[in-house]
């Protein structure tokens, strides 16, 4: 059985890094977040701009993730920043600290000057990097990892190499008892009978069914087809030609492994195996829900060459075709393109993608961790009020 | 009184109160390049967002209107956009679409083979222009190449009679000396829709100000076509207060309601339909040609446009405000005294004095949503 190196939490989780974040719960917070991770060098900023008159769709949306994020295995400790006297930074702090979690909220308020709040910011943060140095890691299964399964700037190799080959590293992870996430609804259309055949019961592939349907049903409702935005313009000269075809490609991601759930946006599997979450096709909010639901690494496919990642979890590059290697190997970790050029096979880059995850888990920094792309936004439902 | 300030003249006739050279990015994957190429370059600054790819219809069109606004802001000397190469908000898109009246270029990532050669030339562009830009001198300029924004942000029955009419006089002022106001109308301010709509003249702008005015009319999850029935009509209550808050617009002639990223078409005062995010409003703002934001505010804020000096204007209140973010106080009664010093602080601020928000560099840039993203 395979292990890794990993950061034990209070609550149980397993943590493959142990960050030190600040992060904000309105927009109006977004420089100080900023500001004040850059006083603290190794503390990394989560900011964004929702949280401010926000209808329940989205706040509920968006302290879900918030509280995913803050309270992600990869977070040593969280700084909340929230602002006057209904912001939702102290419940959740309260929440997470129920769960064992190291998190701290400074509300700027009348009482308090900037200067102060600032002040105990950096002292908290700090001492939080300091704590964070004198925690151990221990060895853990392979059983307690949950990957996210994405892809962005796909084009028509996406679906004969690198996606395939980290179906095969799904199918690899479940066997040995874990958990791997596919995600982006829209991605699925035209290829949703194939996942939902696969589901563990009808439930669960009527579920699935739904939402799929309920996505198509709100572009048309607005007057929009789906298939508009999707393929984008780089997919259609990377050679994909519709949005079933890149379905049908991108959904190789899950490899052949049972269905096992369908989670909402964010939120955590009750079940280990192969889940999908329903998150958008735009790859970014898509990577925020899968690691605020608790995936600790995300492999990630790229045709044209994509350098986004995440602020808080390692996500793995997995290059599609030779040519994108050569020109931009700076931001792949994985080059799939050899089952072009070198004869690889589909099961041997999904061994060599399984290397790499043990590997980064255990530390070894990813492209997108050296560039710092600490990319976060979170899927938004409706208009700001 | 004869009225002028210290600004940077634009060959389209507009100034800039800044003279800032533009890094924008036209999809959130490029935006640790362009923080990172800002960061290299003094004297610009990162336009970055979370959209631009997986939009559709209204909600792109608005995303590339808000690129294509900032790029052509006044306070922007020059914008270089930077792209990744394959979403759905191309570069070569909004490279048509910006007027050329000033320096713009765009690169991209996938095009230039990855974020360090991107970062690299990045810096070379932007480095010649910040010299360029260093070296243009202030001149001075009359107010009718002004467009002040006027934002009101968590205005309570107090904060709207201490401020109303003092702001209102500020708007009547500016307006009567040729600048363009444009004031945000929020949900605070909508239900003051009819009496509003009496200072119009354009029939259809008055149709749009009144259509607004009964409910809350916004794009939801489960009904995306504005006509929500989730909100309930408006209170009498809300309604007396945006009667007391349209004091702030003063007694002068509403030109046009702006929606979508729209600039004015002719100087004078206009309404624009803003969100109570207030990063998204300043943004907005910022994208339809203001060159100065005065914020009017009973605590302060904490944040600014990355583009725009925001002036922070508060009620004096023994219930305490972040007084480190306050440029102005209103303190007496006599309005015409007040507003006078108003404008006289907002045209000191416009010949390049730095409001307490800049000072501490605070300043965002954000796109609103109209609707998902796919």
């Amino acid at each position: 059985m395979r292990t890794f190196e990993g950061y034990r939490r209070a609550n149980g989780s397993i943590g493959v890094r142990n960050h030190i974040i600040v992060i904000n719960t309105v927009g109006e917070l977004a420089g100080f977040t900023n500001k004040l991770a850059g006083l603290v060098p190794g503390v990394i900023p989560v900011v964004h701009q929702a949280g401010q008159a926000q209808y329940s769709e989205d706040s509920d949306q968006t302290i879900k993730t918030l509280v995913g994020t803050a309270g992600h295995a990869n977070v040593s400790a969280a700084l909340f920043l929230g602002m006057g006297s209904k912001d939702p930074a102290e419940g959740i702090v309260e929440t997470l600290k129920k769960d064992g979690h190291h998190v701290h909220s400074i509300i700027f308020d009348k009482d308090k000057s900037i200067t102060e709040c600032l002040k105990e910011g950096k002292a908290w943060l700090e001492s939080a990097l300091e704590r964070s140095k004198r925690e151990k890691t221990e060895k853990a299964d392979i059983s307690e990892l949950i990957i996210g399964l994405e892809c962005g700037g796909s084009d028509a190799w996406s679906g004969i190499t690198a996606n395939p080959s980290i179906g095969a590293l799904s199918d690899l992870i479940v066997e040995d008892g874990g958990t791997s996430i596919l995600a982006e609804t829209t991605e699925a259309v035209g290829a949703e009978h194939i996942l939902a055949n696969r589901a563990v019961n009808q439930e669960v592939g009527n579920r699935f069914l739904e939402i799929v349907k309920r996505y198509e049903q709100r572009a048309k409702a607005v007057g929009e087809d789906i298939k508009a935005a999707n393929p984008s313009p780089g997919n259609k000269t990377g050679g994909l030609t519709t949005l079933e075809e890149k379905s049908l490609g991108c959904i190789k991601k899950g490899g052949n492994s049972t269905l096992m759930e369908v989670i909402d946006y964010a939120h955590k599997p009750r079940e280990k195996g192969f889940v999908f979450m329903d998150t958008p096709g735009y790859d970014v909010e898509s990577v925020v829900g899968l690691v605020a639901g608790g995936a600790q690494i995300v492999l990630f496919s790229t045709g044209k060459g994509s350098p986004t990642g995440s602020p808080i979890a390692p996500v793995i590059k997995i290059g599609t075709n030779p040519k994108l290697y050569e020109n931009m190997p700076e931001h792949i970790d994985v080059n799939a393109g050899k089952i072009i050029d070198q004869n690889y096979t589909i099961d041997q880059i999904g061994e060599e993608i399984y290397t790499k995850i043990i590997q980064v888990a255990n530390g070894e920094i990813t492209a997108s961790e050296k560039y710092k792309n600490h990319e976060f936004s979170i899927w938004r439902l409706a208009e700001t009020q | 009184m004869n009225y002028s300030y210290e600004g940077f003249k634009r060959d389209d006739g507009t100034a800039g109160t800044r003279n800032y050279v533009g890094i924008v990015s036209s999809v959130i994957c490029s935006s640790a390049v362009v923080r990172e190429i800002s960061e290299k370059v003094s004297g610009s600054i990162p336009v970055v967002h979370a959209n631009g790819c997986a939009q559709l219809g209204d909600d792109l069109k608005l995303t590339k209107n808000m690129l294509v606004g900032m790029a052509s802001n006044p306070n922007i000397y020059s914008a270089l956009l930077v792209g990744l190469g394959c979403e759905t908000n191309q570069v070569s898109g909004l490279l048509k679409q910006i007027p050329k009246t000033k320096p713009i270029k765009g690169i991209g990532i996938q095009q230039l083979a990855g974020g360090t050669n991107t970062v690299q030339k990045g810096i070379s562009i932007a480095e010649v222009w910040a010299e360029e830009a260093m070296e243009q001198e202030r001149t001075k300029l009359p107010l009718s190449s002004l467009t002040v924004g006027i934002l009101n942000v968590d205005a309570d029955h107090d904060t709207l009679t201490k401020t109303g009419p003092v702001i209102g006089e500020v708007v009547n002022r500016l307006v009567e000396n040729d600048a363009n106001v444009i004031i945000g109308l929020s949900k605070t301010l909508e239900p003051a829709g009819h009496l509003l709509s009496e200072r119009i003249i354009d029939v259809t702008e008055k149709e749009k100000i009144i259509s607004s005015s009964k409910r809350l009319y916004r794009l939801r999850w489960k009904d995306p076509t504005r006509e929500t029935t989730n909100d309930n009509e408006y209170t009498e209550r809300q309604t007396n207060q945006a009667v007391l808050e349209s004091e702030m617009t003063g007694s002068v002639p509403i030109n046009s309601i702006l929606d979508y990223g729209e600039t004015p078409k002719e100087n004078g005062l206009h309404l624009m339909n803003i969100s109570s995010n207030l990063v998204e409003s300043l943004s907005k703002m910022a994208s339809s040609g203001c060159n100065i934001v005065l914020v009017v505010s009973k605590r302060g804020v904490l944040t600014g446009s990355i583009a725009l000096p925001c002036m922070t204007v508060t009620p004096q209140s023994n219930k305490g405000s972040f007084d480190e973010l306050i440029d102005y106080t209103i303190k007496g009664s006599n309005v015409h005294q007040e507003s006078e010093r108003i404008v006289e602080g907002l045209l000191e601020v416009c010949s390049g004095k730095q409001t307490q928000v800049e000072k501490l560099e605070l300043g965002e840039f954000s796109i609103p949503h109209l609707g998902t993203t796919y």
